[in-house]
């Protein structure tokens, strides 16, 4: 059975169409009031188990547990507590975008009128406006102003922002740490890398219908290498052999020395010691940005079958 | 680029687009042409099998000829003492609607649809120019309105038809088909939505068709205001004028190159009429699932049902005429499947069968728009709230059940009413409204069908649209072709047993119900098992 405090439960899950295989064994577990990124390239699966979790579709093997109940048989029971985006935000066009948020509020669990006032003025939407006569980041607007209007305990949200102009998606990222600090649980699958990065307490990358890697993001970096920029008085003794180091470099420049190198995060402690010893005259020390993990997880073996899910981890070796 | 090299260059481009259109559309071209040469082909091959001597045919025109009722609806066929008079009259009224809708589909599906698709924008990204979607979509209609009409002169001239008026009725038609696409062309630059095009194209239709009904019967200039009336005065099995044939293609052309016109020189998107804003809450209703159906519903229904009311008002105020045309000569009322000696029954019972096959269309349509929802992603949306699969469902079925039981009884009731008025007297209105209400369940086997392919086989859902005129065929042509039995037997109407005529039984229409119920019930449990949207 699942712990109470995990929402969305997802173990060893498969999905297939006809003779292609979407899911592939993906696990995705998803704790109360965080916000948990999910990452993949297209394809990977991300709207498929995410229709699999609002019961839309039905998984062909494994456990789903939504609220700690199967998604297939309670779907609409369980929509009261949640609010979704889809990837494709589909709506009437002949309705404007104010009927538009009340038909979707009708199906919500309840909706906060006051905060509905708030983000329509927030994401600027003019409300008597036709959805026909809408841009596409007006209509995912629509979209995504009715599922935060609504009182969910939890958001599901797939690629909400990739309409959306850099002012609208810093009202989102407002928008979704307000929710969160009310106790809101988030699954935001995206494929803005920086957006994941701001928002998001733990990560699930996947790749053809399978978990690669999932856990905080200073889990993740944990893996990976920092990269460290240093230019010192002299050479530090012993750095270009000490344990962790690799891609190390090292020239004379202007009567300093010009340091770089990479290193695993375990060692940094060691490694700083031995800069101190050569006296710091500048030091840059860069953490792997999530876009360096990602491309990590699955650019270096593009063309090949499932991945384990210490690829990461080796990766970064 | 010299002027020639560009002028190829421009040739060529415009032969790209019209590759494009064939590609993505040829399989409902195909469809079209196929079907409807198929049907006009067979509907001559009937008639030249049961008109099979000249006094056969005498007697038929003998009878049509004996009033102006029947050429109200069958249009006046000039020559009609003929085999080609006999097929056109007898295809008159299907041809008034066929041909036109053929231009429409073809023109509207390949221009506004694609372009509020936003489909059209990636190709005017490329080489193309703004005004080349247009001509190419006219130029692959034109092409299909050829082959059609080709497929049934050679059909007509097969069956027995000679070859100079097989040429000149088919022209006609096919001149009939070139009208009303270069009308949908320029709708498709007037309207912002392809469901406009088709709104206003029928409406167009609907007066041309009311135009010429009236022109024929009080036989006056009115007939040539009407496209339906030029491809009647071409009098392919009388006089033979040719030179009427320039005038729908001088139409079809004008409207055509406007439509041009208008493509090069208006932005991409927009349109001439469009709408303006609209309240910024919704009602009440409009929040129930009910309501939110009948919003969705609300087009569909109100076309189906002025499709209806034009029918039985129509035929109502000319039931007097019925009536002294058969008086008159007792062949007719056979000829137009009238028989027995209660004309007035005979002539309520043919427009009931009319009533039918609109209530048929209509719950294959509006169930069809559950199938448009599910395919642009609305469905998902609709379906990831509290709403129910099954709740949503019942909704729809219901509001279309309600629009079913709403159009016929509406159009009932006007049937009874002007026959009242047209002959004087009310005693058929308890038989007008029983005959209505007797074909609901034949009509509502259709919604099961519907509902059953929507649930079981969504994309397959245009087989229902081929059933629903396989049965239409049947229901208008099979008893006056006198086709095989177990034909007639396909198709739901024939089971009702033609009320106020001839005496309904109850046993079938109960069967008929269960029939509906029990496809209904498989499309309900299909569609809360299957996954949304089915890939």
């Amino acid at each position: 059975m699942s712990q109470p405090t995990d929402l969305i439960r997802i173990r060893q899950l498969t999905k297939t169409f006809g003779k292609v295989r979407a899911l592939d064994g993906l696990d995705l577990t998803v704790r109360a009031g965080e916000v948990h990124g999910f990452l993949g390239p297209n394809g990977a699966g991300k709207s498929t188990t995410i229709r699999i979790l609002l019961g839309l579709i039905r998984a062909t093997g494994g456990q789903v547990e939504l609220f700690g109940v199967d998604p297939w048989r309670q779907a609409a029971r369980l929509h009261r507590r949640l609010a979704y985006v889809a990837g494709d935000v589909a709506l009437w066009p002949g309705l404007t975008g104010g009927q538009c948020l009340d038909v979707l509020g009708a199906t919500h669990g309840s909706v906060d009128q006051k905060r509905r006032e708030r983000l329509i003025e927030r994401f600027d939407l003019d409300p008597s406006k036709r959805i026909r006569d809408y841009s596409k980041g007006n209509r995912q607007k629509v979209a995504l102003v009715a599922a935060l209007a609504a009182e969910a305990d939890l958001l599901i949200l797939d690629e909400p922002t990739s309409g959306l102009d850099p002012l609208m998606e810093q009202a989102f990222q407002l928008c979704v740490r307000e929710r969160r600090q009310a106790g809101v649980t988030v699954l935001l699958s995206s494929h803005r890398l920086g957006e994941v990065e701001a928002l998001a307490d733990r990560v699930s990358i996947i790749r053809r219908g399978r978990t690669v890697t999932t856990g905080s993001l200073a889990d993740l970096r944990r893996h990976t290498r920092t990269s460290v920029h240093a230019v010192t008085a002299r050479e530090p003794d012993g750095l270009a052999s000490a344990q962790g180091v690799a891609d190390y470099v090292c020239e004379r420049r202007d009567g300093h020395v010009d340091t770089k190198f990479t290193i695993d995060v375990d060692h940094l402690d060691a490694m700083i010691g031995r800069l101190h010893a050569a006296r710091i005259h500048t030091l840059t020390v860069t953490p792997p940005s999530l876009d360096a993990l990602f491309l990590q997880a699955y650019g270096e073996s593009l063309d090949d079958g499932p991945q384990t899910s210490d690829t990461l981890a080796e990766a970064g070796r | 680029m010299s002027g020639p090299d560009h002028a190829a260059g421009h040739r060529h481009d415009l032969g790209i687009m019209a590759a494009i259109i064939w590609r993505t559309h040829r399989r409902g071209i195909l469809v079209w042409v196929i079907a409807l040469a198929a049907s006009m082909i067979g509907t001559a091959a009937s008639v030249a099998g049961l008109y099979d001597t000249p006094a056969k045919i005498h007697t038929y025109a003998e009878a049509v000829t004996s009033g102006s009722a029947l050429a109200a609806i069958n249009g006046h066929v000039e020559g009609i003492d003929s085999l080609g008079g006999v097929i056109q009259d007898e295809f008159g009224f299907l041809a008034s609607f066929l041909l036109p809708l053929l231009g429409i589909a073809l023109i509207a599906g390949s221009t506004r649809r694609e372009e509020q698709a936003g489909r059209l924008e990636t190709i005017l990204g490329g080489r193309i120019a703004r005004h080349q979607p247009t001509v190419a979509a006219l130029a692959v209609a034109t092409a299909a309105i050829l082959v059609t009409s080709a497929l049934f002169a050679a059909g007509l001239t097969l069956c027995g038809v000679p070859v100079s008026g097989s040429i000149l009725y088919s022209a006609a038609l096919g001149a009939l088909a070139f009208v009303f696409a270069g009308f949908a062309a320029l709708l498709a630059q007037l309207v912002r939505h392809a469901r406009g095009v088709y709104t206003w194209s029928l409406i167009a239709l609907a007066v041309a068709y009311l135009v010429r009904g009236v022109g024929d019967t009080t036989t006056s200039w009115l007939t040539w205001l009407s496209p339906l009336g030029w491809a009647e005065k071409t009098a392919p099995f009388a006089d033979q004028r040719w030179w009427v044939l320039a005038v729908p293609a001088l139409a079809g052309l004008a409207s055509g190159s406007t439509a041009v016109l208008l493509a090069a020189h208006r932005d991409l998107g927009n349109a001439l009429l469009r709408g303006g804003t609209g309240p910024a809450r919704a009602s009440w209703l409009r929040q129930q699932p009910i309501g939110f159906a009948a919003w969705i519903h609300r087009p569909a229904t109100a076309g189906w049902l002025a499709g209806g009311l034009l029918l039985t008002a129509m035929m109502g105020a000319l039931a007097r005429q019925f009536l002294d045309a058969i008086a008159g000569n007792a062949a007719l009322g056979d000829a137009i499947g009238i028989r027995g000696s209660r004309q007035l029954d005979g002539f309520i019972a043919a427009t009931q069968v009319y009533l039918a096959v609109i209530g048929a269309g209509y719950v294959i349509q509006a169930i069809g728009t559950l199938r448009t929802e599910e395919a642009e992603g609305r469905l998902e949306t609709r379906l990831a709230g509290t709403l129910s699969r099954l709740r949503w469902l019942a909704a729809h079925g219901a509001v279309v059940t309600a629009g079913l039981v709403f159009i016929v009884v509406g159009s009932s009731a006007v049937l009874a009413l002007s026959t009242a008025g047209s002959v004087g007297n009310t005693d058929e209105v308890s038989a007008v409204m029983t005959a209505g209400l007797d074909y609901l369940p034949a009509e509502l086997v259709f919604a099961g069908l519907a509902l059953a392919a929507f649930g079981l086989w969504p994309r397959g859902y245009g087989a229902t649209w081929a059933a629903y005129a396989v049965s239409t065929f049947v229901a208008f042509l099979g008893p006056g072709l006198k086709l095989a039995h177990w034909i007639l037997d396909l198709a739901p109407t024939t089971h009702v047993g033609n009320p106020p005529l001839a005496t309904v039984d109850a046993a079938n229409l109960a069967a008929l119900a269960v029939l509906a119920i029990a496809l209904a019930l498989a499309g309900f449990i299909a569609f809360r098992r299957r996954d949304i949207p089915l890939a």
